[in-house]
């Protein structure tokens, strides 16, 4: 018999009885109705930019197309497995330092409550609590994520809890932030031992002068001892109605201990690790980048907030100065990204002044801010003695190893 | 430890006092005011007016 082209259906031959004929056609019909059978039917494509996805095998569905500018997404939740999520390539991330490779203030261990720790990440604890975070190195290889080789995580271990909390923190600057949006917060994590829980918690502080700060928290999720992304969806509440003050943020914690806020997740110990940290719209994670996506953009997204400069002995600091009375002494130092605000305070350890015009270098004085903008500050050293002869030029410059001038315009 | 100094500025004689707050590695150096309003912030419980669950 004769078969049609493209599905190999069996067909009369020209020459075949006319008695044949019922057969054959009810042949060619089952043949197509099975045929048929295995197709997504035109049906399923509702409207323009439709695409059929399966809810399950041989189940075909209509998916309606996303707004301008998504990308589909894979996505468990829904009956397709997929959805459209607003994903830009770049800037996703609203969390800085995500994957803890800027460390300016060279930190070891942490164990107070309001400290910073990698850079833009402060401690957050309160009530009877024993804690250290210490930044830890990956094994080259063992970073949790194929392709994208970390370098250092974040560790804390809690040895007493009672009636407290106790977590990490970073202010995103803007209360604006996430506001009225559904965010995923994302990291990996992994207990030391057992299956403690974690939480997420987005606060959100309307500064100086504004309303007071709402918390919404997230349903905590137990980790285990290997390394695994957990993701936290969390609905940030409209500021419609608030009053922003200055320096408003949005607050993101992850607490591993906490009696006291809300979480459920109770008085823990035990020790934590965290790495990969990423807060971005939608409701699912996407593939994690820092927020800048290079090594520089990073840290010049830290000095925003925070600028240390360290050197060795002699090296210099602020290396235009002179002297402006026979007691002081002002350098003027260049910031190397705008700041956030003038600096609201300096850091200073084993800074001489270096008196070019009577080669002496002196230890004993005192540097303050003597003016601060967004770009430059002027740092004055003040003798207690009348040393200088006014109008000699001079630089303030290291007197140990890890000498540094650090400058400080955080949330 | 925390000391207070009063320095004057050479150009205009206006005295501005300065915290200065020791630490294991050097100091912090800030003026009295900014010290002062850090220290109530810092001693501030997180106001929570609307807790949400989600």
């Amino acid at each position: 018999m004769a078969t049609s082209p493209n599905y190999g259906w069996l067909e009369p031959d020209n020459t075949d009885l006319v008695k044949n004929g019922a057969l054959s056609i009810r042949t060619l019909g089952n043949a197509i109705d099975t045929t048929m059978a295995t197709m997504t039917p035109k049906s399923t494509y509702t409207a323009k930019g439709s695409i059929a996805a399966a809810t399950a095998a041989s189940t075909p569905a209509n998916l309606a197309v996303g707004n301008n500018g998504e990308t589909l997404v894979a996505d468990s939740s829904t009956s397709t497995g997929l959805s459209y999520q607003a994903n830009w390539a770049a800037a996703k991330n609203k969390i800085i330092n995500g994957d803890y490779r800027i460390n300016q203030r060279g930190f070891s261990s942490v164990t107070a409550n309001d400290t910073y720790t990698f850079d833009r990440w402060r401690t957050l604890s309160g009530g009877t609590v024993t804690y250290a975070f210490t930044p830890q190195t990956f094994t080259p290889g063992t970073a949790p994520v194929a392709g994208y080789e970390g370098s250092t995580f974040l560790q804390c271990a809690i040895s007493a809890a009672t009636s407290s909390y106790i977590g990490i923190s970073q202010r995103i600057e803007d209360v604006r932030t996430f506001a009225n949006q559904s965010i995923v917060v994302s990291f990996w994590a992994k207990a030391a031992s057992g299956t403690p829980s974690v939480d997420v918690v987005v606060n959100q502080d309307f500064g100086s002068g504004g309303s007071s700060s709402v918390n919404t928290i997230g349903t905590k999720q137990a980790i285990s001892t290997s390394w695994t992304r957990y993701s936290f969806k969390i609905t940030v509440p409209s500021i419609s109605g608030k009053t922003i003050g200055t320096s408003s943020f949005t607050n993101v914690y992850l607490l591993f201990s906490d009696a006291i806020i809300g979480s459920g997740v109770g008085d823990q110990t035990g020790t934590f690790q965290i790495w990969g940290f990423q807060a971005e719209t939608g409701t699912v994670a996407t593939a994690f980048q820092t927020a800048t996506g290079t090594l520089q953009g990073e840290l010049a997204a830290c000095q925003r907030y925070y600028w240390r400069q360290t050197v060795s002995t002699n090296q210099p600091l602020a290396p235009t100065g002179g002297c402006a009375t026979a007691a002081i002494a002002d350098s003027a130092l260049y910031f190397p990204v705008t700041m956030r605000l003038n600096p609201s305070s300096i850091e200073v350890s084993n800074v001489g002044f270096y008196n070019w015009g009577n080669g002496s270098i002196y230890e004993s004085g005192t540097i303050t801010s003597a003016a601060a903008t967004l770009y430059a500050i002027n740092l004055r050293y003040t003798h207690g003695s009348n040393v200088f002869t006014t109008g000699q030029s001079g630089a303030l410059i290291g007197r140990a190893a890890s000498s540094y001038i650090g400058i400080n315009a955080e949330l | 430890m925390v000391k207070y100094i009063d320095l004057t500025d050479p150009l205009t004689q206006e005295v501005t006092t300065y915290a200065i707050i020791e630490n294991a590695e050097g100091y912090e150096s800030m003026t009295k005011v900014e010290y002062d309003q850090r220290q109530a912030e810092q001693s501030t419980p997180i106001v929570i007016d609307e807790t949400k669950t989600k």
